[in-house]
């Protein structure tokens, strides 16, 4: 399975953002068991780029294949490909409509066409895996907190058993305990399976730890598409475009700057710990940490 | 899917039309409609042609724009004049089968789609030069004569002004919706009528739970900013009248006159023009 894009570019035409090129020229690869993240400033096209995995949007030129067929294709159903390509939107919880949220979490496979007790078996199997407890499926939806309804939206998507998810700023308008726990979720899962996990962000520090591919886009053109470590050594160029790299990285470059000898491939702050402690060497015992 | 809805296109350029009060625009726009039914000869249909073309070339805008109002009311148009070209007795200049069409018939299918573009180009010159603040402006204070007899003419021009706001935003909020129950699955434009009225259940309950909360949060906010109705409420931006205001009604009452005239002086040319259609046939 790869989503692969040629020269795609996006103008809206339409409504109040008509004449914006939100995407030039984008080339890129997708393929199986990634765990990417797409990051840019706000209005850099990050939501547009993924809107045109599963066919919401429609390319104003270049081609996006699936597995090889181009999705614009006739016969090639933009249904089917969104049974394969799960997007989560940003603020996912305004889109619960249901009774209960075990129903809600059927639409999708519902949709599907799959038989009733598959739909049961898919819903149950998602609800876990983002945590929601089994006190809650008779619940209304409306009457769950912000994180949960966030959860019962995501476990939407995921009953459909996607081959890629994307979530378009999962952690938006969460508090840090929430932010922290979605993405533990999502790490969890993309430990247990091999579907390819997009992460969509403005901020740096929330994706960097967990991704392997970074995407960072700049007004409607993909700046870079490398690993995380790779991309935070440019941290003038992020900086340019509105970005930063995340806090370790300029204490790492200080501390360089400053004439240590210590690495720059650093992206949490406990491998900083280490790697600080290493280069400062036998002058601290690390057992007092 | 669901931004090709355009409502208040106000045009924005910077002409005589645009500046004029709204309260003169209204009245214009009434006295445009009072004109276009009392058109029934040459001369009156010339006149009230003349004076919607200056009005448009006044605004500077471009006349495509006014006939696009035309496209959403294109079936009823149609309808309508095919009822009259067909179901009008009278001379009959053409027929097959039962199907029978007059003079009478044509001339009333022409009248009607005259009226009816006229009427819609009248009402643009109105929306496309007046931002819908400034419209409901315009009511409020325009109407409110209307406050003596009990009617609560500032809340309604404030609740106008709200629903025109939400308006955009309103559809933004269910095109994201359609968007994210697509990405679920679900179809919009497949299946028999009932599939699809049901299909737009997931996409009515989150709008209106969003325009609910929406509404609330909005009143609160009025509430903390001591919103309490019409009251000695001032303006940032009093309408008063300006010199070009008081011509324009001068010259909105004066065309209207001419029109008035044209049709109880002029004798009805509808007969002549039949004896000249016969006279060709």
């Amino acid at each position: 399975m790869i989503i692969e894009f040629e020269n795609v570019d996006h103008v809206y035409d339409d409504g109040a953002a008509a004449g914006v090129r939100a995407l030039s020229d984008i080339n890129l690869k997708v393929r199986d068991d990634e765990f990417i993240g797409v990051i840019g400033a706000t209005g850099s096209g990050k939501s547009t780029l993924v809107q045109h995995m599963n066919g919401l949007l429609k390319a104003s030129s270049g081609k996006i294949t699936f597995d090889g067929r181009n999705i614009y294709d006739k016969d090639f159903s933009l249904r089917k490909l969104r049974d394969h390509v799960g997007l989560v939107f940003q603020y996912p919880e305004h889109q619960l409509f249901e009774m209960t949220v075990f129903d809600d979490v059927c639409f999708g496979p519902k949709n599907q066409k799959l038989d009733p007790e598959e739909v049961k078996i898919r819903a149950t199997e998602a609800l876990k895996m983002t945590g929601v407890g089994e006190e809650y499926y008779d619940a209304s939806p409306f009457d769950l907190s912000g994180g949960q309804k966030r959860r019962v939206a995501i476990a939407g998507v995921l009953a459909m058993q996607p081959d890629v998810l994307i979530l378009d700023e999962p952690a938006a308008g969460l508090d840090p305990a929430g932010k922290t726990e979605i993405f533990e979720s999502v790490r969890t899962l993309k430990k247990n399976s091999r579907i390819t996990v997009i992460l969509v962000s403005h901020s740096m520090e929330d994706v960097a730890e967990y991704v392997d591919r970074l995407i960072v886009m700049d007004n409607g053109r993909i700046a870079f598409d490398d690993t995380p470590v790779n991309v935070f050594k440019n941290v003038e160029k992020l900086e340019s475009i509105g970005l930063a790299a995340p806090e370790v990285s300029y204490v790492m470059r200080d501390l360089k700057e400053a004439g240590f000898d210590v690495s720059q491939d650093i992206l949490t702050v406990d491998d900083a710990v280490d790697e600080i402690l290493r280069a400062l060497g036998s002058k601290t015992d690390p057992g007092d940490r | 899917m669901l931004r090709d809805i355009t409502l208040g296109q106000y045009y924005q350029t910077e002409s005589v039309i645009h500046r004029l009060d709204p309260r003169v625009k209204l009245f214009g726009t009434v006295i445009c409609m009072i004109c276009v039914f009392m058109m029934n000869n040459g001369l009156t249909f010339a006149l009230l042609t003349l004076y919607i073309f200056m009005a448009i070339k006044l605004s500077k805008v471009p006349v495509s724009f006014m006939f696009r109002g035309l496209k959403s009311i294109a079936l009823l148009m149609v309808l309508s004049a095919g009822f009259n070209i067909f179901m009008t007795e009278g001379d009959v200049i053409f027929s097959v089968g039962v199907i029978h069409i007059t003079i009478q018939g044509v001339m009333l299918a022409l009248k009607i789609i005259v009226r009816l573009t006229y009427i819609v180009m009248g009402t643009s010159v109105l929306t496309l030069t007046t931002t819908p603040n400034r419209l409901t402006d315009g009511l409020e204070k325009g109407l409110g004569f209307l406050k003596k007899i009990r009617v609560p003419v500032h809340e309604l021009a404030m609740m106008m002004s709200i629903a025109l706001r939400f308006i955009p935003i309103l559809t933004e909020e269910a095109d994201r919706i359609m968007k994210a129950q697509a990405a679920r699955g679900a179809c919009f434009d497949e299946g028999k009528f009932i599939d699809r009225a049901k299909a737009l259940v997931p996409v009515l309950v989150p709008l209106f739970v969003a325009a609910f909360k929406r509404a609330g949060d909005l009143a609160l906010a009025m509430e903390a900013r001591c919103y309490n109705g019409g009251e000695g409420r001032t303006k940032m931006y009093p309408l008063e009248y300006t010199k070009a205001d008081r011509v324009s009604y001068f010259v909105i009452i004066a065309a209207a006159a001419s029109v008035t005239a044209a049709r109880f002086l002029m004798p009805d040319m509808t007969g002549f023009v039949y004896d000249l259609l016969s006279l060709i046939t």
